[in-house]
């Protein structure tokens, strides 16, 4: 009995850890591909800080001093291994525009980006899988219909089409919510609330569709499976059947949806902190941008591929704790 | 297939709603009653018989903006999957006849394209290298490339192992057969559902970026752009946005459909490949209380 107990545990943190190595392996060549085409839109976009700070101005002598300066005289590689070096420590370089630390302007704006993209991350797992699991349980009935054509119809929906109608409703007809501005969580909670929430409503319609779709085919599938028939058949009951034989089998498909799913919710920032008027990362990439203003941009970028990849690994270890195929390395 | 298409009902609707998009695409900046750029004194007017959806801040003619600005967000939304099918198909196939390494490369490429924020880095790249409607349209192009490399590198590689194929060139077949007969009999199916999606997504983001002023900047009309220039002035015209949000949702669910009519055409060849996983509606068989 507790050689057999011991054994099981034994498989399972042999599987997580040889999905960890797996998702690792993938993940740390996105992390350096991410990273290097980032840096290299500088090249690409042939722009340096000279013709932001010297204008008209500038003469050929100016430039390449200004430019030796920025260390742009370089071997291109050189650079990339010393901004990767710099990044490790935390620091994202200075802005071409102003001098200022990239590092300090962005995280009071990635805490804003960030809030909504959690709490749109929130939405669209409690409601997609509330949806998928009603949708599941009574499928091909009215419920299912219902839920089904509600998806399809949320999912053609682009977050700024959504954004504008939140707006249009709930700011400006109906006056319930504030319809742009930030007020930081130390001011209380539900002003806080009140103002990210539109916003996070707006990117999370995506993910609570495709979030319900994937969680609805995954359990109609585990529901099919032999080994729930033979838990009928031991006269278990349909809850502990639901949690603990379908559930955990049907569940990964929207797990591994809800890890393709963020990357979206991230980069949706751009367009709802244009709509709700918000001064979050996504307003500072597209500003900057704008500016040329190139190592403000990287910045952005990094800190969103850096996010994007942990939260994969979270998801993927999860994934292996909950499902019992993967975490016999299936 | 178009024949196929239109015989389902979902089929036709989808291909009808495109066509009228399609022909507002081509003749739209003709049929545009006002100069979409020249403003009036009477601005934020409402719907009257001379303007037909009222006038923006500026006084300019809302409908012929819409109009006038449909050949950039619909014909943008196709030219973005043909360059995404030529980016992504070309090293799907290489990538089975290339070796290990361009393989390993090609296949991380892809990964990295797919973790990136999406609309960040459409927006920041089109912007930083110059801000037009060229550098969008092939930012966003790569950017939504891997469903084609995808494609391209299973059909690829079912070609290169099958014993059909090999069979066929062993017994004299010359090599355009082969490819007209057994190959694009495989690729064709999966290739129009990811051209379907592709363009409904390309359209999502090209609108995005024409709306933020990305790509195309104001004062030149865009769907996208007609919807921002409203949307400071919600407050007086509530009602406003909707005809652009009808033609953009209208647009894309159009798309979407003609995408899963494709696929109910063509059989489940094109489920694996495009999509994560989708179980149809199967016979209940066990049912919990």
């Amino acid at each position: 009995m507790s050689s057999t107990t011991a054994n099981r545990g034994w498989a399972r943190t042999h599987g997580v850890s040889r999905a960890l190595g797996r998702t690792l392996a993938v993940f740390v060549p996105v992390f350096f591909l991410g990273t290097f085409i980032t840096f290299a839109l500088r090249q690409l976009s042939g722009l340096s800080p000279a013709h932001l700070q010297l204008g008209e101005s500038a003469t050929p002598e100016k430039v390449a001093q200004l430019e030796a300066q920025w260390g742009l005289d370089e071997p291109f590689l050189t650079q990339y291994w010393h901004w990767l070096e710099s990044l490790l420590h935390g620091d994202l370089g200075m802005s071409w525009v102003d001098g200022t630390s990239i590092s300090s302007a962005l995280v009071g704006r990635a805490i804003i980006s960030l809030s909504i993209a959690g709490l749109a991350l929130v939405i669209g797992v409690t409601v997609g899988f509330a949806l998928g699991t009603l949708a599941a349980l009574w499928q091909t009935t009215w419920v299912d219909r219902a839920i089904t054509g509600f998806t399809t119809v949320i999912s053609v929906m682009p977050s700024f089409v959504v954004g504008i109608a939140l707006v249009a409703v709930f700011a400006v007809t109906l006056g319930w919510f504030p319809s742009a501005g930030y007020v930081p969580i130390s001011q209380g909670l539900t002003p806080w609330f009140e103002h990210i929430w539109l916003p996070a409503l707006a990117i999370s319609f995506d993910t609570i569709a495709d979030v319900a779709r994937q969680l609805r085919s995954g359990l109609i599938g585990a529901y099919r499976e032999n080994y729930v028939t033979g838990a009928i058949v031991r006269g278990l009951g349909p809850r502990r059947i639901f949690f603990v034989h379908v559930l955990r089998n049907g569940i990964g498909p929207a797990l591994t949806v809800l890890g393709m799913k963020f990357p979206n919710l991230l980069g949706g920032a751009v367009v709802t902190e244009a709509i709700f008027g918000l001064a979050g990362y996504g307003k500072y990439a597209a500003d900057s941008a704008q500016r040329g203003d190139v190592p403000a941009v990287q910045g952005v970028l990094v800190v969103s591929i850096v996010v994007v990849v942990v939260f994969n690994l979270l998801v993927n270890t999860a994934l292996v704790r909950i499902t019992p195929a993967s975490s016999r390395g299936v | 297939m178009v024949r196929r298409i239109a015989r389902l009902r979902s089929g036709r609707l989808a291909l009808g709603i495109l066509l009228v998009v399609l022909v507002l695409a081509v003749f739209g900046p003709a049929l545009a009653p006002f100069d979409p750029l020249a403003g009036t004194d009477a601005a934020l007017a409402g719907p009257s018989a001379d303007h037909w959806l009222g006038t923006d801040y500026l006084g300019r003619d809302v409908l012929s903006r819409i109009l006038a600005g449909s050949t950039v967000s619909v014909l943008g939304a196709v030219q973005v999957a043909l360059i995404a099918l030529v980016v992504g198909a070309v090293p799907g196939i290489l990538s089975v006849y290339l070796g290990r390494s361009f393989e390993w490369l090609s296949l991380r490429l892809v990964d990295t394209l797919i973790a990136l924020p999406f609309l960040v880095f459409a927006v920041a790249v089109t912007a930083l290298l110059g801000n037009g409607i060229p550098q969008a349209m092939f930012t966003v192009g790569i950017l939504v490339s891997p469903v084609f490399y995808r494609v391209s590198r299973a059909a690829a590689l079912t070609v290169s192992r099958s014993q059909y194929v090999e069979a066929a060139l062993l017994s004299g077949a010359s090599i355009g057969w082969v490819v007209r007969k057994h190959v694009w009999a495989k690729v064709l199916p999966p290739l129009s559902i990811a051209l379907a999606t592709t363009m409904g997504a390309g359209f999502v983001v090209v609108s995005s970026l024409t709306f933020l002023g990305i790509g195309v900047q104001p004062p030149a009309p865009t769907w996208g752009g007609v919807l921002a220039s409203e949307l400071q002035y919600l407050s007086y015209q509530p009602w406003a946005p909707l005809v652009p949000t009808v033609l953009i949702m209208l647009t894309v669910w159009a798309f979407n459909l003609l995408a899963d009519a494709v696929r109910d055409v063509t059989g489940e060849a094109g489920r694996a490949l495009t999509r994560p996983v989708t179980t149809p509606v199967a016979p209940v068989t066990q049912r919990t209380a």
